[in-house]
Order: C-alpha cells, then structure tokens, then sequence
C-alpha cells in the first residue's frame, strides 16, 4: 500500500510537478491538440492526493478501503494519466499512445481502459453526483475511506452539481471532499464574465458544506487542508475551492482566455511549448 | 415480508414495489432509487418500510439520481431508479448516455406511465419517444413487460444481470397475461397466439389492446399470429423474421411514436431480412395531450377496432407494396 506516508520533501515535489508537466505538455503537443490549461492546472492538487493524502494500492486498483478519486472535469484527464503512471499503477511508456487511434488514454477521464480511474467522466455536471453516490455506498457499508471529487469551474455552471450539492449534505456525507479547481477561466473567456460564479464559497457553505479557500499551487497550504477535510466528521461533506492558474508554468498560454484546448499544427510548435515550460525539460518515459 | 400470494391482482407500481422487496431481501446491494415520485412508483410505503436503508430518495432531481446510482453502481450497488418514463428518458438523456451506458454502470432505469397512461398528467408528461431514443443508445438493454408475472420476471433478470438497462413500467392494473410458470427470455418474443395470416406484434401496454382483436379476427376466420415482445433490445429478431416470412404480412401496434420504437425496430428488422407488407399503428408523430386513454386510442388510431381493421387490409394487401 501507497499512501500519505511518502515522506518527499517540498523541493522534490516541486521536481515532479515540473516533469509532471513536461511530460503532460508533451503528450498533448504529439496528440495535436488536448486540454493542457485545466491538467496544468492541477498539478499539485493531484500530487498532494496521491503521494500525500489518499490511501491507495496501485498493485490493487480496486482495494475496497481505497480512497476514490472522481475527476469530474474529464477533460483533464492527461494530469490524471500521469499521476496514475508516476505512481506504477500502469507504464508510464503507455503515457505516449494519450489521444491515439486505440488507445487506452482517451482525452477524457475513463475508467473502462485505465487501472486506477474509480469514474468515467467527460460530460461536465456528471462528477459530483457519481461521487456523492460513491460516499453514500461508503457510509451505508461503514466503511472509512474517503471519496474526492474535482470539479471545474466553469463545469460548476451545469446545475447538476448543485443537485448533488443539496444532496450531499442531506446525507451527511462527510465522506466527501469536493475540489474545484478555481483557475477562473472556462472555454469562452473567464468565468467573471461568461458567468460569475461569485461568491462561489458564500455558496457551498449556505448549500451547507465545509468550505476552505486554499492556495492551489503550494503544497503545505494543500496538504494541511486535505489533512483536515479528511478527519472532519461534523456531518458535512467539504469543498475545497483552490485558486489555481490555467495552464500553470506554460507562459505562452499562462492565464489565458485560449488555454483551454490548445491546437498543435506542426513540430515546431510542439517545441515551443516544451521549451517555454518554467521548469525546464525532462527525459520523457516513452 | 414475501411476495403477496395475489400479486398478480395488484397495480402493476404495487408489483415493482414488492418485487423489489423481495429483491432486496436476497440481495442487500439492491437498492430503490426514486426522484420524490415514490408513491407513484408503488415504492412508497413498500420498500421505504421495509428496506429504509435501501431506499433513497434523491428529491426532484432525476440528473442526480442517475449519477447517484452510478455511483452506488461502482461501489457494487445495483440501483434501480425510478421516475416518469418522461424525466427516466428524455430529461436525463445524457447522464444515461455516459454515466451509465459508457461508462458501463450496473444502473437498472425504471420509466413510470409510459405514452397514454399519463392521461391525467397531460401532453408535457407523456413521453412517446423513450423506446426510440433508448433504443439508438449501445449498451442499454429495454424491456417492456405487460403483466405482474413478466414484470416480476424481468426485474429479477434485470438484478442478476450485469449493465444498464431501461425498463418500461405500467403502473396500474392489468389483467394478467402469463401465469406462475413465465420464463423471461432475452432477446426473444412471447407467441401469445399461432395462426398464419397476419403477424401482430405488440409489447407492453398494446398487449392488452390485442388480446379481443386477435379473438374477433379468429371468429372471422383470420388466424393472427401473435408477438408480444418484451425485450425490445435485444430485439427478438429472428422470431420477427420467422413469422413475417410464415404470414407475408406484420402490423404493429406501440404506446409510443411509431417512429423508432417498436414499429422501427420491426421495419429496420423486416427491410433488411425479409421485407413484407407492414404497417405501424401508434401515435403518429404528435406529442400527447390531456385525455382519456379511449379517446388517445381513438383519436391516434391504435384502439382495438383500428387492430382489427389494420389486420383485415394486411391480409388483403399480403404481396403488394404501398
């Protein structure tokens, strides 16, 4: 078993979370095009799940106490490939076929083809209720692991997440740690123009959840606030809303309108991305 | 608490609820899923008392009650949610489509009052299209049984089999077809009677609509050969084909649009493996409206008389092409 227990120091994490987004970079430039802002975005948060917060076996994907992971913004599925490749749950060689004529890595979160995956998603909307079903098994089987939930936010416009979020609490799932990944931006523009979200936490605390504004990029700030999501048992399910930046450490797109799904034309472009990654270059595993 | 010895005498939403109860008591993974419709499931007070740790009711909310149940489904829950056969399709169309039938979930769907018998709910309740837009998705099986013995039967093959599936219930009564000995089959048809002049097919509701036709057109000497299909996908093809190709003449007869659904399945059925003479009684491409269910019948032209009569012309017409 893998867990909270890895003892790597912040400088190391920074380390992986830079080849985590060569590596995340590439696989999208060679596949042409993919959603590169919404998986840089969430480079840490995924980091600090699966190397510092969440109990899991990659030997045993389906180990019955394992926490679960549903990453409802589908989308950004590379990020998730790579965490779950990193940490043996399958080849990191297999990362290079991302978005292939068949391949077992579709550009969407699927978890008919990949070890490690607890839901299918690709439908914004869809997550949050998965996962609050998901908690409720958990809670009418007495079991104590814990169920997390990625959210976007522009994917909180769909109102299906606001059933889910009467729902939870209804329930007293505190089981559920829910994460948006709050980088501000959606496909059209930011979410302040195209539809405000604001004030989103005001939001989730009156639906009747716990709320935690956190750093989305800065591991203790994470790792502290996952520590405590995990032991609250107040009867509440937890939002965690992570202010992160869209394609994080990738300035040609860096907090841009247009980061959401990049297009990739020809080899050259390719190396512009991967040379103007703040974090320098890797050898990549394929 | 078993299942009463009458069953087959109660309303059919009574019949889903004691079924699931008995379900429930073999099997604590079943779990009755309902979006604040659970008396007219038949499901409230039967499974809310007996099993209320197996009951969930997900409120006005039918998007989160499919994705609650394919959550429950992951965990190894077999959920079965229930809701009008409008909101069960139509209204969460796609969280069926990926939650469920992609992301191959062990969701079992129940659509309540389908086509007419929303009478009293009125044209934005009725849904005439669920078998249609069901049918073109993959991975989801549909049923539609006609009696307290196939709907029990089907629940029971819907719970021990794995997948998503999609299951038309009647909920009121309905004189019984079968008897104590049914054996549900997937992917066939039901010859509820034998004869060579005309192939009628027919699946839930339109079942008990053929029963008096099939016996007036047998006193005029016209012998149908009776389908009941309740399995609509997997489509019982090839008892289809047979009979078309024994009587060289198929009407159909649906609760439904009779664009898609049965009536669509028969014609893409028949035009590719032996076309015949056909026609397709339902509502013809028009959206309900608050009414009885005679004057639906009548004013749609699927009522008993109109069987009778699109039987006599197929005998007739045996041959020619419209």
């Amino acid at each position: 078993m893998s867990s909270s227990s890895s003892t790597l120091p912040d400088t190391s994490l920074d380390a992986l979370a830079a080849e985590l987004r060569y590596v995340i970079t590439d696989m999208i430039c060679r596949s042409g095009s993919g959603h590169l802002g919404g998986a840089l975005s969430l480079v840490e948060i995924l980091i600090t799940l699966y190397w510092r917060a969440m109990s899991i076996d990659p030997k045993n994907p389906h180990w019955e106490d394992r926490d679960r992971l549903v990453l409802s913004k589908g989308h950004a599925a590379p990020v998730l490939y790579v965490v779950l490749a990193y940490k043996n749950f399958f080849p990191k060689q297999e990362l290079g076929t991302l978005n292939a004529d068949g391949t077992n890595l579709p550009s969407h979160a699927d978890a008919r083809t990949v070890p490690g995956i607890d839901m299918t998603t690709g439908s914004l909307g869809q997550g949050l209720s998965a996962a609050s079903g998901m908690a409720l098994a958990a809670k009418r089987d007495g079991k104590k692991h814990h169920i997390f939930c990625i959210i976007g936010d522009g994917e909180s416009n769909e109102g299906q997440n606001w059933e889910a979020a009467l729902f939870a609490p209804h329930h007293k799932l505190d089981n559920l740690i829910a994460i948006t990944d709050y980088n501000k931006l959606q496909i059209d523009g930011f979410t302040a123009d195209v539809l405000d979200l604001e004030p989103l936490g005001e939001k989730w605390k009156t639906f009747g959840w716990n709320v935690f504004d956190v750093h989305g990029h800065h591991w203790d700030e994470l790792e502290k606030t996952l520590s405590l999501a995990k032991a609250l048992d107040n009867g509440k399910p937890t939002m965690i809303i992570a202010h992160t930046i869209k394609a994080k450490d990738c300035p040609l797109i860096e907090n841009q309108p247009g980061s959401h799904n990049i297009k990739i034309p020809d080899r050259e472009t390719h190396h512009q991305y991967l040379a103007s990654l703040t974090g320098g270059a890797f050898p990549l595993p394929y | 608490m078993s299942l009463p010895e009458n069953f087959h005498e109660l309303e059919l939403r009574f019949v889903y609820g004691h079924v699931l109860n008995e379900l429930i008591s073999r099997n604590k993974n079943v779990y009755c899923l309902e979006a604040d419709l659970s008396k007219a499931s038949g499901t409230n007070p039967l499974v809310l008392q007996e099993h209320p740790a197996n009951f969930i009711n997900a409120g006005v909310a039918e998007a989160n009650m499919l994705g609650l149940a394919a959550g429950l489904a992951v965990e190894g829950k077999i959920p079965f949610c229930a809701t009008f056969c409008s909101f069960a399709s139509r209204r969460i169309y796609d969280q069926i489509t990926i939650s469920v039938a992609y992301a191959d979930t062990n969701v079992k769907i129940v659509g309540t009052g389908p086509g007419i018998t929303q009478g009293p709910n009125g044209g934005t309740h009725m849904c005439f299209q669920d078998l249609a837009i069901m049918r073109a998705m993959p991975n989801i099986r549909i049923f539609s049984p006609c009696d307290a013995f196939e709907l029990r039967a089907v629940l029971h093959f819907m719970a021990a089999h794995y997948g998503g599936m999609y299951l038309q219930l009647l909920r009121m009564k309905h004189p019984a077809v079968f008897d104590a000995d049914y054996v549900f089959e997937e992917g066939k048809a039901k010859r509820l009677a034998e004869g060579n002049a005309v192939t009628l097919i027919t699946t839930g509701y339109t079942t008990h609509l053929a029963r008096p036709a099939v016996l007036s057109l047998q006193k005029d000497g016209i012998a149908a050969d009776w389908l009941h299909c309740p399995c609509i996908k997997p489509f019982p093809v090839e008892d289809v084909v047979a009979s078309a190709k024994k009587t060289g003449t198929v009407v159909t007869v649906e609760n439904q649009n009779i664009i898609g659904g049965l009536g669509g399945a028969v014609c893409e059925t028949l035009a590719e493996h032996y076309p015949v003479y056909l026609k397709r009684l339902g509502v013809p491409d028009k959206f309900g409206e608050i009414a009885s269910e005679e004057y639906l019948l009548n004013k749609h032209g699927f009522n008993t008389e109109h069987i009778i009569s699109a039987c006599k012309e197929s005998v007739q017409n045996k041959g020619k092409s419209k």
